[in-house]
């Protein structure tokens, strides 16, 4: 099934492909900017259409884990703080916020004008009935993310009526203050951010009441909500086709100009870029194969920007079969012996960045310079194969003691650009005498291989999409390599550990919590994958966000790009 | 008959066991974890909160354990919450099936009206260019994969000419109950999926019709001087519909199950393309749902196939 899925799909884009390369003749039309020009008045009405592939799953922030459904649902409530598009640093939004200066206490203030579509005043109240949503309920993945409130466990364990942590000011409802019991950098993004948007206690207070465990997962209004704190307000969920949302006349920062949002699923990258020429569509990113079409379009422009994530190969470190992969100036030597820039240019038309360490360029959290760029350097990379005690054999490949710098890079399989890149990494490996054996498996078997620290395991492609906390603990911190013999799984795939390493992840979440503080420990951090190279760390690539022309005030970023939303209008 | 109908019923629980038992084993042998793949990337969540949601869905249990318990619930129809939408699977499942029967009886609708009428024209003018036409039809009609035809229509109709929409079932903006709306998006989806029907029929009307008009009843029937119109609609075409009626009910299962590449092809927001996705991410409460749902249209659609026999054709006792 899936594969015939795959090559129907592969039809479908060649089919297209061909069709659109056939229509699309005419001149190249502008890009960027959704700046109006100064006479321009804003005008309100139309109806903004976002494509995309795959159907919301909920609209219960709380329950929500794929990209669809936040894409949705953040429309409807939104959040106490807001990222800078730019470079992702945290603004007051729905609520304005302070931090005591041990770390533990913040003192929260809702925006007077923060009312619920209904007309009803949202309240430190209905932050705290969010989070006894998160407690009593068993589909949420989300618990963690505020197990350190005080009174947390005992309102989870029903020892507890409420959390007691969170105090609710008794003379001014939009004041509450969440008290921590002990310091968690993180805390400000996990414990008040999309997961914990204040939820309407008029609506979700009966979830709440004693007795009600898990009833919110049966709630009916995790699919069809009554009311909005955000931009937008829910009218119609046709399942499986569109999600219809109206504007919310009483939104806190002005009621927006658009009318009406739809999220339209589409069958694939190929339709969504031909939709968005005929104006069925009139908001989609698109990929970089569609660039050219796209900008040729008159009505149409194109945004790019940083996304934040990342394709790399990673490394198993600790690798008892490709004992080569242990050694880092092998490491390093597969670093400049992959002409990354060159991949970027063939396979992302040159919409990426070549990235050298875990942080993307956009994130305030990476560092500014002193980093190796390890530039493609096929010398360089032999004479570090040769300092690591390997010589050339006959065949054209490094070898010490009689084994061959031999291992097998997996990818998974109908990903394109991983297929592509994975291509060019056994070529260009070859060319420095590295042997690489290219394999292609199903996602969910690397998946579960990967996640399970399966040591058949040598090399591996995949990426990795990082959010507005740039803490790193997840992916790179000793304790997330997987222990196959103690069945427990994490992301620290390739079982990379060093001990400035974990000291320097471990402040930035626990120690001094200011943005200045935290960066330096990222920048040791940075530096010393820098210099490790656990993985090839691949490339960035550029978000590609197509608008019609008309469309105004639009100016979307890495970190958001519709922070500004009820701004947007159409240029008649 | 009411016994026969009670009968066949029963038989039908051993199938849907075998079915039940099936899905179970080839969801939970194939590789990938629905926990580990619905968890994969998101990296601010600790074991507990993984392990938590794995027990929510019943899946720290042990094989055997969990196969009991998914027996027990499928006996009552319950199969659980989706791990990707949080709710009841087969609700999700029967959410779709009314987008799925629309198009599955549009299809048998327009296999019928297009195929029958082809096969009889095809008989009446036996050895003439309708003929041939037809039969070379028939082989076509088999032989096109239905996605590529599919495809090849959108590019055509959608993308060329822009007559017709060549995704989901109503255009953004129209109402629900913007029947023309939503017949342009049926049109090209429908006739895909009856294509292989069409042929189909039209060539079993063809041989039927030719081996009927050859009987001596018919020859009887024109020798009594009835009109050749009468002789033929009422006494050989009845006869000749024989075969497409007790083809029916399995067509409809057919079509249903076909729908699920259609509807991949369409963004048709059936059971078909809600079950695939499903399969795609592990989702097991819904695999099984849907597929368990697609079981008991096929074995109803094969109940009310035999039943369909024995009116059709009052010969056929049932015994």
């Amino acid at each position: 099934m899936k594969q015939q899925s795959r090559t129907l799909r592969l039809l479908v884009a060649l089919l297209g492909t061909l069709a659109l390369v056939a229509t699309a003749c005419g001149p190249t039309g502008p890009t960027g900017g959704g700046t109006a020009a100064p006479d321009e008045k804003p005008v309100a009405g139309g109806r903004l259409i976002e494509g995309s592939f795959s159907d919301i799953k909920t609209m219960n922030p709380m329950l929500v884990a794929d990209v669809p459904s936040s894409t949705v649902t953040g429309k409807i409530y939104d959040t106490l703080f807001s990222a800078d598009p730019k470079n992702g640093e945290l603004k007051p939004n729905l609520g304005k916020w302070t931090i005591s200066s041990d770390s533990l206490t913040y003192n929260w203030e809702i925006d007077p004008k923060a009312n619920w579509s209904d007309g009803k005043p949202v309240t430190g109240e209905d932050y705290l009935t969010a989070l006894k949503l998160v407690a009593l309920s068993k589909l949420t993945v989300r618990k963690s993310n505020f197990q350190d409130i005080e009174g947390w466990k005992d309102f989870v364990d029903a020892k507890a009526t409420t959390i007691s942590g969170v105090k609710v000011d008794s003379t001014d409802p939009k004041k509450f203050s969440v008290k921590f019991a002990k310091v968690f950098c993180p805390a400000l993004v996990n414990a008040f951010g999309s997961s914990a948007g204040p939820m309407p206690t008029h609506v979700f207070g009966k979830y709440t009441a004693a007795g009600q465990a898990d009833a919110i997962d049966k709630a009916p209004e995790n699919t069809a909500p009554t009311v909005a704190s955000g931009p937008y307000v829910f009218k119609e969920w046709r399942k499986g086709d569109q999600v219809i949302l109206t504007k919310n006349a009483s939104y806190f920062k002005g009621a927006p100009l658009i009318d009406e949002y739809v999220y339209k699923i589409v069958a694939d990258a190929t339709v969504l870029a031909a939709q968005l020429k005929t104006g069925e569509l009139n908001y989609g990113t698109v990929e970089p194969k569609d660039l050219a079409d796209m900008e040729a379009q008159q009505n149409l422009k194109v945004f790019k920007y940083q996304a934040l994530s990342y394709t790399y190969i990673g490394w198993n470190v600790k690798s008892t079969t490709a004992p080569a992969l242990q050694d880092k100036r092998v490491r390093q030597a597969l670093a400049y012996g992959l002409d990354m820039d060159a991949v970027v240019k063939s396979i992302l038309f040159g919409q990426g960045t070549k990235m050298v360490a875990h942080h993307p360029p956009a994130s305030w959290a990476a560092p500014g310079a002193g980093l190796n760029q390890y530039p493609y350097d096929k010398a360089k990379a032999e004479d570090l194969l040769k300092t690591a005690g390997y010589t050339k054999g006959a065949d054209g490949v490094y070898a010490k003691e009689g084994k061959p710098i031999e291992f097998s890079i997996v990818a998974n399989s109908g990903n394109k650009t991983r297929e592509t890149l994975l291509q060019v990494a056994t070529e260009q490996y070859k060319a420095i005498g590295v042997k690489v054996n290219p394999k292609l498996e199903a996602f969910e078997t690397m998946v579960d291989k990967l996640t399970t620290g399966n040591q058949e395991i040598q090399g591996w492609i995949i990426g990795w999409s990082l959010g507005l906390e740039p803490d790193p603990y997840g992916i790179w911190h000793s304790t997330q390599i997987p222990n196959p013999a103690a069945k427990t799984t994490g992301f620290n795939f390739g079982a990379f550990t060093n001990a400035d390493f974990d000291k320097a992840i471990e402040t930035g979440r626990s120690g001094n919590c200011s943005q200045a503080e935290r960066k330096k420990n990222y920048e040791t951090f940075n530096k010393i994958l820098n210099e490790e190279q656990p993985y090839m760390f691949g490339f960035s690539p550029n978000t590609l966000l197509v608008t019609p022309q008309n469309l105004r005030a639009i100016d979307p970023g890495t970190f958001s790009a519709t922070w500004n939303l009820e701004k947007w209008w159409f240029k008649q | 008959m009411r016994t026969y109908v009670i009968r066949r019923l029963l038989y039908a629980i051993p199938t849907l066991v075998a079915i039940a038992t099936i899905t179970f084993l080839i969801t939970r042998l194939a590789p990938g974890d629905p926990i580990r793949l619905f968890t994969f990337g998101a990296t601010d969540l600790t074991r507990e909160d993984i392990e938590a949601l794995r027990a929510a869905h019943g899946l720290d249990k042990s094989l055997p354990e969990q196969f009991a318990l998914y027996i027990v619930n499928a006996a009552q129809l319950k199969f659980g919450n989706s791990i990707l939408y949080h709710k009841d699977a087969m609700s999700l499942v029967l959410e779709r099936l009314p987008n799925t029967l629309t198009l599955a009886v549009t299809a048998l609708v327009l296999q019928l009206v297009i195929g029958v009428p082809l096969g009889v024209l095809a008989a009446v003018n036996r050895g003439k260019w309708i003929d041939n036409a037809v039969r070379f039809f028939g082989v076509i009609g088999h032989a096109v994969p239905a996605f590529w035809f599919g495809l090849m229509l959108i590019i055509i109709f959608s993308v060329t000419l822009r007559w017709l929409p060549s995704q989901g079932v109503l255009t953004v903006g129209k109402d629900v109950w913007d029947i023309g709306d939503r017949l342009k998006h049926l049109i090209m989806p429908a006739f895909v999926l009856a294509l292989a029907g069409i042929a189909n029929y039209s060539r079993y009307l063809r041989t039927e019709t030719l081996d009927v008009i050859r009987q001596d009843y018919i020859r009887t029937a024109e020798a009594k001087g009835l009109a050749s119109k009468t002789v033929f609609m009422v006494h050989a075409l009845r006869n000749a519909l024989i075969p497409v009626v007790t083809a029916l009910g399995g067509v409809l299962a057919f079509l249903i199950s076909g729908a699920l590449v259609i509807e991949q092809v369409f963004t048709w927001p059936g059971v078909g393309q809600f079950t695939y996705a499903a399969a795609r991410q592990k989702d097991y409460p819904v695999i099984t749902a849907g597929v368990m749902l697609g079981g008991m249209l096929l074995v109803l659609s094969y109940l009310i196939r035999d039943i369909a026999y024995a009116v059709v054709d009052p010969r056929i006792k049932v015994k």
